[in-house]
């Protein structure tokens, strides 16, 4: 059963037109004309329990719009949202109670005050009882090492430390769901990494739904089976993200440093699209040659001392559908 | 339903969050000092060894201005105007409206807080040496000074509600400037907060009247140095709790117009 459903959703957004010049300046004091922009237009797409779904898009796509839609601080212009059994704007304080919201660019903890309070306020706000924020303390602290800076005021706190005591206040009040907008921006490789490691952990045993919303395409590919792919408020993709990788990744360089080097490398099914000295990159289709069958094309005439196979990122990927449309993608992918 | 517990919370918490502060705390009885000491300067010199004017006393006119500061810093030790359209413009507030409670209310007794720490840490220390050691006049009786702690208090809702319109106003507004001089206009003149309504002309004595920023300074005051008394004061206190509930379901309207606007808008 589905927990959050979204279905035709838009949202239309007035937008006052800025005129030029001094006549344009004195005309909008009186009058202002207004543009129609299409943050949202005709999403649909439907969430199961428990699943963990990235959400995906380029800037200005209407992915923050969407995820404020279903916080319930927007409403639709037209489209139905259901967040575990309830619309998110007619009933936003109740819809508040099911869900965490974690938002890496701004904290949501009072700023002056030593992170405990912020906890404590939000066991108030949320009417968390004291055996269970407790418990949820307890397991907070042991995975995040919560204690090495609940005495530290937030201001003072290392964008490590904050992130850690923002995700940690977003399940106090033990939500099914939680949206992540950019969780491990800013942080650096190992702080990442124990972002998602949690994040993965909370997802796993207390079958908590996650929408993440990121640029960072290695907390998808670490976290997410699913993505939804949005560009210019349409869905472009939505489904597993191998099943994507499967389908645009067939490209493979492999790398090969020779002993000598070699003016031609002519090669069946390779292409060289770069060389440096004795270093040749060449891009092939796994499905028409094989890396060995390179290989021993090359050992013929020359002496390997050194190769790698390089995968597409699923980054460079997204980005080609971004620039290309998936539709598009798809049929020079198949030719 | 009124959760009290929670906003409650927000008191203790402001409270605590006052004390961080506390280099704010001295600058800010600082100026309130200069303040006392510049307009007790110029009434002093406005008398000109009279003993009276306008039908008040020299003594009841310094009592009055010393008052005056004292409510100033307790209306000041709120959040600020221009802080709330700060919150406004970063989307602070915008994104409280995801949680389970009402922001006004939330603001209020955050407010609360603040001020409670003001008031215990440095304004009562403070006005209490003044009133031991300078010449003013005192309320006689404890019910004057109820009603004055109760016209005080009724003087605070009012400005905080009409305050937090005023800030919430930058929801809808760019260019916020107009706004602040209106406001601080009102807040310093029609009040009353430096000059005795009595002393103003007749037609803006009278326009004063008619207008809410009366009850914040010039109610509370005219009780304490005993310019009103008896039936006048209930009068004056029903007026005050007129403008309280006016303003309030003012900032209601306000509130519901601009979390309409984030809604629909963006904020």
């Amino acid at each position: 059963m589905p927990i959050i459903e979204v279905e035709h959703l838009m949202k239309d957004f007035m937008i006052a037109k800025r005129e030029t010049g001094f006549l344009g300046a004195v005309k909008s004091l009186v009058k202002r004309e207004h543009i129609k922009k299409e943050a949202v237009k005709d999403i649909s797409f439907s969430i199961g329990e428990g699943e963990m779904v990235g959400y995906i898009g380029p800037n200005g796509a209407g992915k923050s719009t969407t995820i404020k839609m279903l916080t319930g601080i927007l409403v639709p212009s037209s489209g139905s949202v259901t967040v575990n059994g309830i619309i998110p704007y007619e009933n936003r304080q109740e819809n508040a109670k099911n869900i965490g919201v974690v938002f890496g660019q701004r904290t949501q903890l009072w700023w002056d005050l030593h992170t405990i309070e912020s906890f404590e306020l939000l066991k108030e706000i949320y009417q968390v009882s004291g055996k269970r924020y407790k418990e949820n303390m307890d397991t907070f602290t042991e995975i995040l090492g919560l204690d090495e800076f609940l005495n530290t005021p937030v201001r003072q706190l290392s964008l490590g430390q904050r992130m850690r005591a923002d995700i940690a206040a977003s399940l106090l009040h033990d939500p099914p769901i939680l949206f992540l907008d950019e969780p491990t921006i800013g942080l650096d490789v190992i702080a990442k990494e124990k972002m998602r490691t949690f994040i993965k952990g909370i997802n796993n045993e207390r079958k908590i739904t996650v929408i993440l919303t990121t640029h960072d395409m290695e907390d998808i590919e670490k976290l997410c089976e699913r993505m939804i792919l949005i560009d210019h408020g349409q869905k472009v993709y939505d489904g597993e993200i191998a099943v994507v990788k499967e389908r645009f990744g067939k490209t493979r360089t492999l790398i090969v440093d020779l002993e000598e080097s070699s003016h031609s490398l002519q090669l069946k099914g390779g292409e060289v699209f770069k060389e440096e000295a004795s270093r040749f990159w060449i891009r092939f289709n796994r499905d028409e040659v094989s890396a060995s069958e390179l290989i021993s094309q090359i050992t013929e005439t020359h002496n390997i001392k050194d190769l790698t196979v390089e995968e597409p990122a699923i980054e460079s990927i997204i980005s080609r559908i971004y620039q290309e449309g998936y539709q598009e993608l798809t049929e020079t992918v198949k030719i | 339903m009124f959760r009290f517990r929670l906003y409650w919370t927000f008191t203790k918490k402001a409270f605590l969050r006052s004390a961080v502060y506390r280099f704010d705390v001295w600058s800010r009885l600082g100026s309130n000092l200069i303040f006392l000491l510049m307009w007790g300067s110029i009434w002093t010199a406005l008398f000109a060894g009279r003993e009276e004017a306008g039908g008040v006393s020299f003594e009841s006119m310094l009592t009055y201005i010393v008052v005056s500061q004292f409510l100033s810093g307790v209306n000041g030790a709120g959040t600020p105007l221009w802080e709330i359209q700060e919150k406004v413009r970063t989307g602070d507030i915008s994104l409280k409206l995801m949680r389970p409670f009402d922001v006004p209310l939330r603001y209020l007794f955050a407010d609360f807080g603040s001020v409670a720490f003001y008031i215990l840490t440095a304004l009562l220390p403070l006005y209490t040496v003044m009133f031991i050691f300078m010449d003013l006049t005192l309320p006689s009786s404890w019910e004057t000074w109820a009603l004055f702690i109760v016209s005080a208090f009724t003087g605070f809702l009012i400005r905080y509600c009409i305050e937090m319109s005023f800030g919430l106003l930058s929801f809808f507004l760019v260019e916020t400037g107009g706004i602040v001089d209106v406001f601080y206009f009102a807040m310093s003149l029609l009040s009353g907060s430096v000059i005795p309504l009595w002393f103003f002309p007749g037609w803006l004595e009278r326009m004063a009247l008619y207008l809410p920023f009366q009850g914040i300074y010039y109610i509370p005051n005219a009780v304490f140095i005993g310019r009103i008394s008896g039936i006048e004061i209930l009068l004056s206190l029903s007026v005050q709790l007129f403008w309280a509930a006016a303003s309030y379901l003012l900032l209601r309207f306000v509130w519901k117009c601009a979390s309409q606007k984030v809604v629909v808008q963006g904020g």
